[in-house]
């Protein structure tokens, strides 16, 4: 039987809960792409994005009961499991640079492509400048740049944020203000800085 | 707004929903007259002019295709290795209901037969008692036969041996004449005639003699 593409995340999630192949696919690929995307811009790391991204969705898939409807969307818990991997992840794993070129087992980069690159210099000028722009933000504390990714990079509402993570709007506001501070301090640093110089660590800021 | 506040909500005061227009206009307000806050909020521009690259760059970015084929291989595994496992168990526990069904079944048709069997002895006490007096008739000849056999008294220098192929001879003569056969005999009453019973063998020679009351 064919899946309405509009059919609603819970009814997806309890046809495949029932062994519905279709319904799980439909599912995955509703949302995969918000979940990889945020796995990476937090992690900096195709490889741990693509690997935190099959677990949750492996998690779904072993015990679909862990999600309470009562408690909120299919979205909004998939998010929830990612955020959790992903800080589970940095714990655990030390930050490094990251880099645009970077290549994954079978040989595919994150398949990053900038735009209006016209000549290749400018394109390998801007490829510098946005991996420095992301090291910057990968040098946040994890709740600072939770912050930073999911309001200025994701462009979501203070609101959607806040529901997000689960916390007030005003604890938003106060994350995203120092994880502002703290990376216009270091973009400050950087536009000062020789081109290609080493991105100094940052301080540990107090969580 | 002080400055604080307008470092905390007033960067970013076009974008905040959350901000009432009074809050909006005070933000503006304020960096119209702080030239500090002013700074700060041209270099948060310029910063986000520094994020927005990246933002694009990662904007359309998908998990590898492998990774949905991975999560649908598991899937099958999942849902469709324990339908056969489970389809086999249900066999197995189907075949072993049978077979306790079939000796159940076995059980409650002996069981029956049986009482059937002993309903219909009860139902028919007349033919028992024939039967059992038949029965019984058969058990008096044979103590009867056991009592003749029995009752025989062996003749001096006779053993014991099977009685098959003897015969039990009733004869009438005197008592005197029983010394013939090596029994004690009585003088006084020697010449009275009397009924004995003799248990002839195989070779036609008396072996046992009775003396009926």
């Amino acid at each position: 039987m064919r899946i309405a593409d509009q059919e609603r995340d819970d009814v997806l999630l309890r046809r495949a809960g029932k062994g519905d192949e279709e319904a799980f696919t439909l599912l995955y690929r509703r949302h995969q792409a918000a979940l990889y995307r945020f796995a990476l811009r937090m992690s900096g790391n195709a490889w741990s994005a693509e690997e935190i991204v099959q677990d949750v969705f492996m998690t779904l898939m072993r015990d679909p009961k862990k999600y309470d409807p009562a408690r909120g969307t299919v979205g909004g818990f998939l998010y929830g499991v990612t955020r959790n991997r992903v800080l589970k992840h940095l714990e655990r794993t030390p930050q490094r640079e990251v880099s645009l070129e970077e290549k994954n087992e079978n040989g595919t980069g994150p398949g990053i492509v900038l735009m209006d690159a016209t000549t290749p210099a400018i394109q390998a000028e801007k490829r510098e400048r946005v991996e420095q722009v992301w090291a910057a933000v990968l040098d946040l504390p994890a709740e600072f740049r939770e912050a930073v990714v999911l309001c200025e990079l994701e462009e979501r509402s203070y609101e959607e944020a806040a529901q997000m993570i689960g916390c007030p709007i005003g604890t938003i506001r106060s994350r995203l203000h120092r994880g502002r501070t703290l990376l216009m301090a270091r973009l400050e640093m950087l536009r000062d800085a020789p081109r290609r110089a080493p991105l100094p660590r940052q301080a540990s800021v107090a969580k | 707004m002080t400055c604080n506040e307008f470092e905390e909500m007033g960067l970013d005061a076009e974008r905040d929903a959350s901000l009432t227009e009074a809050q909006r206009a005070a933000a503006a307000a304020h960096a119209a007259s702080c030239s500090r806050c002013a700074a700060l909020r041209d270099s948060w521009e310029a910063t986000r002019l520094e994020l927005s690259p990246l933002a694009e760059a990662t904007a359309t970015l998908d998990a590898p295709a492998r990774v949905e084929m991975r999560l649908r291989q598991q899937f099958r595994t999942q849902y469709h290795a324990p339908k056969v496992r489970r389809t086999a168990v249900v066999a197995a526990w189907g075949l072993a209901a049978a077979v306790v069904l079939v000796g159940a079944m076995s059980w409650v048709k002996w069981s029956s037969n049986r009482q059937n069997h002993v309903a219909a002895k009860q139902d028919s006490p007349a033919s028992n008692q024939g039967s059992l007096g038949q029965n019984a008739d058969d058990d008096s000849q044979t103590l009867v036969a056991d009592n003749e056999l029995n009752d025989f008294t062996l003749l001096p220098g006779v053993l014991p041996a099977e009685t098959d192929g003897s015969a039990i001879l009733s004869v009438r003569l005197q008592r005197g004449a029983l010394g013939a056969l090596g029994l004690p005999v009585n003088e006084d009453r020697a010449a009275e005639w009397i009924q004995v019973d003799l248990l002839v063998g195989n070779d036609g020679l008396p072996q046992a003699v009775r003396l009926p009351e």
